[in-house]
């Protein structure tokens, strides 16, 4: 058994939690953002976690345990550094979304699921993810997208990744403004 | 009255029933698995779709719409609807499988989806013969599979808990177990987790479901998904004999269905009273079905010489008049019991005045505060209000012990209530005294006793209890003793071993048979030998006797007990049992 | 129909740069039309409902459902709490509208929620945006802040006495929570189990008060029929589905995104004139018009068919959420569908028996299809699995899995039938 002591919220933290109890008028929906709080400290949700959870909203475990498993986004368990989250649904998968899975697969040498030796990377293919314009993509540990991917992308992400470089936000023009500017 | 109509055929109806519970409570079988009577509504099992249609109003007139038949416009709902979601309401018509392929159909289906991924392990399945999947399948499933992959797998042989086990593979997600902790034992121990078909119900990770009231769900689970760890693959269900009892581990007297197989109690089960436990009943009231078989008393017992031997009945009752006829009536103290029943302290204590003994005293056995305000009483005994009632005299324990241990007391006669175990009285208390004591199973006091009459327990005998409500309530023997005889009782539930076996067959036996007779009877033998019976042939007798000479029960009989569900005693009611 | 979509100036999302910024939005009009609803006698709640009513704003959420109507099911307000759910928890795969009005013009979307909120005497707002939109949500969160700050939310709005707080609602990865039930108890901090209806939100939503959802991009179109009235928005587009619309097309084209455009565009229109056409010059083979639970089009049967319901409902399928997937003639229907049954095997809640079930078995044999082990009464089965589960659960999610198996099987058979083995035997 590890120390359960080496799970808590800070002061601050817990003043936050507060902000977000008084969002609400229930004292149950402050379970998803307090997950993610933890999740964004700790890096997952493991049991311990959302002990720790249910404990500071004073919710039973079990109903903590029920949305921690409900939701994808949160890790029910340790992942590497960077989840890369390929998106492989639907319109990426017309263009080439397991291309790209694969090549990452191949590249990092462990399959959608897993997650290399070091704990560096995890690799998962994820349902549809809201990008696909700009397909094939992926997200990466919950954050920022990473669109219109070639091979050649894949590998400057992961090269930055590795000297812990994240991508920065890609903002896509919205077509017609840039149409009618290019015109003018 | 509102009325609807159900496969062309009309009913009444009161208030806005459930549309399936009114289906039952008429006597249309009808299949489902999620719906509860006492627990919320999710309809997630989609089984017990009906066609459900309403008549038109018409707005000006206030009456229904006429088709040019003059027959009422039914608008019929475009889709099967869950009946466990739909109220009855007044010209409702509703199609059953009865009168609708569409109907049948959507049983069907459902029951094709829910077999897909349960496993086909019925011949190694606990709840096989009382399983709803089981008989619904049969009676409305598929004839065959068309599902040709692999099912999905999921943790088998889970302890949730000290008392319960679960196979998450067999779990149909309806999701009672679930409701139960929230809604009525309000432990919140249990969740769904996960998500689709991967969704089984679990306890929080490294957490016990040691909920006080944890087996319920096993009997309220529809498949074999949630077992008894300590009823597991002991018996079968249609090996066994089901009889209506009541609970004695406390106060509160749940009603109880008792199984026995072969003259041994294999499991104790709760049986639905409204007034009393609803469909529920705790953990350790189970377990009293050890207290039935094990450790228990069988033939008389006497004291010879400080030596202890079994005794002959004839003895035993030559004895038990010696005792009492050998001293002064003074010097005798008649203990009665709020473990044992009406009947038997109210046998003793006739038989004790008679001789001119003042009435029986007794203590109750009452833990402040351990109980939960639901179906655990304070009361550790399930018959305090009944001695009260019968005017014995309460006395606390430190009043008990002064009363036993007074020089004056020669002859101590106990009904069933361990004095010593409780350390109301200790052996030095009891010394230089003789101590006749009725008891079903060896205990501290019986290990001192002089005499020890053998009695029938809770499950052998007919006797009426009162709860910590004022509800008194009986039991119907369950378990045959030496001179009991199911086949000759009329009370008695006959089994399908029962039946059919005889003494030759490997499933039947006399070895479970205690040897041992009502206190009650006892008694009457007593008083027969020393030449004035009361006539008491049966429990029936002792009660109608009671009932006549005893103003708070007059008017109550066993009649009245099993068609109202226990009745309650007038000036004794107290709040009923609520489930929120 | 108007024919001029070309000169369209979007509405929506205007070109306006810098928009995302309340001095700009408020530069350009901005929290004008709310200003004006609250402080003038001419507007109440009522006229502010029939108002959108009249426009006919259709729900851009999917189902299409008049968003003036919605308001008007809300009973009389009682004192207590009433809340708004704002949806944007868009999962439906092939739709990523609503993450654009969080990126360029959040202003727009507060501004409509506040006046819905007046209309409805709503308390609060919750926006529930999806889990993945972490850049969105931050994006949108800064919106609200200085919303709050410039006094547009909060206490006593534009001192006019009206009160309205909005906050913003994380989701955590389930497609199901964009179903608005599901998407109360997400709220609540349940799983997302959806909830049988009746009772509807109106009567009984968050926390057991009156509640209505809209969508984003719904909430978006206010402050437009507001300011201009609802006979000109209904002068946008078709007829009976009228308005801009974000488009999003994914897929073989060479120019995909997201397009705000009247409603009723023709989609070889869109494909060819807004899209530039396909790629590498390839035919249409099937177009997905609204996501992927709405029924595949053949590209051989696109003559003439628009971007509205109406006209998408004659030819078989729905407006959705506009998210249009376009295929071309390489692609293997076998595997897309195979694809998005795998994603709502994947996202079914698990709560009613048809779906959590069913999708499991649709997936299975579609594999089984895939991997060339597949016989023609297999086809055959999926069709009858699709009876066994449409209609017959608590939400739409079944329905959306079971409309895509059923469509692409029969609209595309041929790429069915050269998979499978000929069956011996026919389905029992």
């Amino acid at each position: 058994m590890s120390n359960e002591q080496q799970y808590t919220f800070s002061k601050e933290e817990l003043a936050e939690i507060e902000k977000i109890k008084a969002k609400y008028p229930d004292k149950k929906p402050p379970v998803m953002p307090v997950l993610w709080m933890a999740q964004e400290k700790f890096g997952h949700v493991e049991p311990e976690v959302q002990r720790l959870v249910a404990e500071t909203l004073d919710l039973p475990e079990a109903h903590v345990y029920g949305v921690a498993t409900f939701y994808t986004q949160y890790y029910k368990e340790k992942m590497g550094k960077y989840v890369l989250d390929v998106c492989t649904c639907l319109s990426c998968q017309i263009c080439g979304g397991y291309d790209i899975l694969h090549y990452l697969e191949e590249k990092l040498g462990i399959k959608a699921g897993e997650t290399t030796e070091d704990g560096k990377f995890s690799i998962q293919s994820v349902e549809c993810l809201g990008a696909c314009g700009y397909a094939p993509m992926m997200q990466i540990t919950n954050d920022v997208y990473c669109n219109h991917l070639t091979k050649e992308k894949v590998d400057t992400i992961l090269d930055d990744l590795k000297k812990d470089k994240l991508p920065e936000f890609e903002q896509i023009p919205f077509p017609q403004h840039q149409n009618e500017s290019s015109k003018s | 009255m509102p009325e609807i109509f159900i496969d062309d055929k009309r009913y009444e109806f009161e208030g806005s029933p459930v549309l399936l519970q009114f289906l039952l409570d008429v006597g249309l079988d009808h299949p489902f698995f999620c719906y509860h009577p006492s627990l919320s509504i999710p309809a997630n099992c989609r089984q017990c779709y009906v066609e459900v249609g309403t008549p038109v109003p018409n707005r000006e007139t206030g009456d229904y719409e006429l088709d040019e038949n003059g027959e009422r416009v039914i608008r019929f709902f475009p889709k099967l609807m869950p009946a466990c979601k739909m109220e009855a309401s007044d010209g409702m018509v509703v199609k059953t499988h009865r009168s609708s392929e569409l109907v049948k159909r959507g049983h069907k289906d459902v029951l094709e989806f829910i077999l897909m991924n349960h496993p086909l392990d019925c011949p190694i399945c606990d709840q096989a013969g009382e399983c709803p999947l089981q008989i619904q399948t049969y009676k409305y499933g598929p004839e065959g599979s068309r599902f040709e992959h692999k099912k999905v797998h999921k943790p088998k042989r889970i302890k949730l808990g000290p008392r319960v086990i679960l196979d998450a593979e067999r779990c149909i997600n309806c999701t009672r177990c679930v409701r139960f902790t929230e809604e009525i034992s309000q432990t919140h121990q249990l969740a769904i987790i996960s998500r689709g078909d991967k969704n089984y119900p679990a306890t929080a990770p490294g957490r016990e479901f040691d909920d006080p009231y944890s087996l319920n769900t096993v009997d309220i689970c529809p498949v074999g998904a949630l077992t008894s760890s300590d009823f597991r693959f002991k018996a079968r269900v249609w090996e066994m004999n089901q009889t209506p009892s009541i609970d004695v581990t406390n106060g509160k007297g749940a009603n109880i269905d008792i199984w026995t197989r072969d003259n041994l109690v294999m499991r104790i089960t709760p049986r639905f009273n409204p007034n009393v436990n609803d469909y529920w009943m705790p953990d350790f009231g189970r377990d009293d079905y050890r207290r039935m078989n094990e450790n228990r008393i069988s033939r008389p017992e006497v004291k010879v010489d400080d030596t202890r031997i079994k005794s002959s009945w004839h003895n035993a009752v030559l004895t038990f008049n010696e005792y009492l006829s050998g001293v002064n009536n003074k010097e005798i103290l008649g203990i009665g019991s709020a473990f044992s029943s009406v009947e038997d302290n109210y046998a003793l204590n006739k038989l004790l005045n008679r001789i001119g003994v003042s009435e029986l005293v007794f203590t109750p056995n009452i833990e402040e505060g351990s109980g939960d305000g639901f179906l655990i009483s304070d009361d550790k005994y399930p018959n305090t209000n009944g001695c009260r009632l019968l005017g014995l005299k309460e006395m606390n324990p430190a009043g008990l012990n002064k009363a036993i241990s007074a020089a004056s007391v020669k002859v101590v006669v106990m009904m069933e209530d361990d004095l010593v175990g409780r350390s109301v009285v200790t052996a030095e208390d009891l010394k230089d005294k003789k101590v006749i004591y009725f008891g079903s199973n060896n205990n501290e006091t019986s290990k001192l006793a002089d005499l020890v009459v053998p009695i029938t327990c809770s499950a052998e005998h007919t006797a009426s209890y009162v709860n910590v409500d004022g509800r008194i309530q009986r039991t119907i023997p369950a378990k045959e003793t030496l001179y009991t005889n199911r086949k000759l009782n009329l009370e008695m539930s006959v089994g399908r071993l029962d039946r059919y076996a005889t003494k030759y067959d490997n499933w039947s036996s006399d070895d479970n048979r205690i040897d041992c007779v009502p206190a009650w009877e006892f008694i009457e033998n007593a008083a027969e030998q020393s030449g004035q019976p009361f006539n008491f042939a049966d429990a029936r007798d002792v009660f109608e006797d009671l009932s006549k000479s005893i103003d708070a029960f007059s008017g109550i009989t066993y009649e009245r007990m099993d068609d109202e569900l226990g009745v309650v005693i007038a000036g004794s009611e107290k709040q009923k049992v609520t489930s929120a | 129909m108007s024919t001029d979509w070309k000169s369209f100036q979007p509405l929506l999302i205007p070109k306006i740069p810098n928009l995302h910024k309340i001095d700009v939005y408020e530069k350009n009009g901005g929290y004008k039309t709310l200003k004006d609803i609250l402080t003038s006698k001419d507007h109440t709640p009522e006229s502010v409902t029939n108002t959108v009513k009249a426009a006919n704003l259709r729900g851009r959420g999917g189902a299409g459902f008049n968003a003036g109507l919605k308001w008007s099911f809300m009973p009389k307000p009682d004192g207590g709490p009433r809340y708004i759910a704002a949806n944007g928890d868009e999962s439906e795969p092939g739709t990523f509208k609503d993450r654009q009005i969080f990126e360029y013009n959040p202003h727009q979307f507060i501004e409509g929620s506040i006046i819905a909120g007046y209309a409805m005497d709503i308390t609060a707002v919750y926006v529930y945006i999806r889990g993945e939109y972490r850049s969105w949500i931050n994006m949108f969160q800064k919106a609200v802040d200085d919303a709050y700050a410039k006094g547009y939310l909060g206490k006593n709005i534009c001192n006019s006495g009206f009160d309205l707080d909005m906050y913003v609602h994380s989701g955590a990865g389930a497609y199901i929570c964009g179903e608005e039930s599901s998407l109360m108890e997400s709220l609540e901090g349940k799983r997302g189990y959806p909830r049988v209806k009746p009772p509807f939100p109106a009567q009984k939503g968050l926390w057991g008060r009156p509640t209505t959802i809209n969508n984003i991009e719904t909430l978006a179109n206010v402050p437009l029929i507001m300011k201009n009235g609802s006979e000109w928005y209904t002068s946008i587009g078709a007829k009976t589905h009228p308005g801009p619309v974000l488009y999003g097309i994914s897929g073989h084209v060479n120019k995909p995104g997201v397009y705000e455009y009247p409603t009723g565009m023709l989609i070889s229109d869109l494909i060819n004139e807004v899209c530039g056409g396909m790629r590498g010059g390839k035919k249409v083979k099937a177009v997905i018009p609204g996501g992927s639970s709405t029924p595949p089009l053949r590209g051989d049967q696109l003559d003439g068919v628009r971007m509205d319901a109406d006209s998408l409902r004659e030819a078989g399928s729905m407006m959705g959420t506009a998210g249009m997937v376009i295929m071309d003639e390489d692609t293997d229907m076998v595997d897309v569908l195979w694809r998005i049954s795998h994603f709502y095997h994947h996202e079914s809640c698990g709560q009613c028996t048809p779906c959590r079930d069913g999708t499991g078995f649709l997936e299975k044999t579609l594999i089984k299809i895939k991997n060339g082990e597949g016989e023609t009464r297999d086809l055959d089965l999926l069709l009858d699995l699709c009876t066994q589960i449409e209609g017959r659960t608590i939400c739409a999610l079944a329905d959306a899995a079971a409309w895509p198996v059923r469509y692409t099987i029969t609209r595309f058979r041929e790429d069915f039938e050269k998979r499978v083995k000929k069956s011996a035997f026919a389905l029992a």
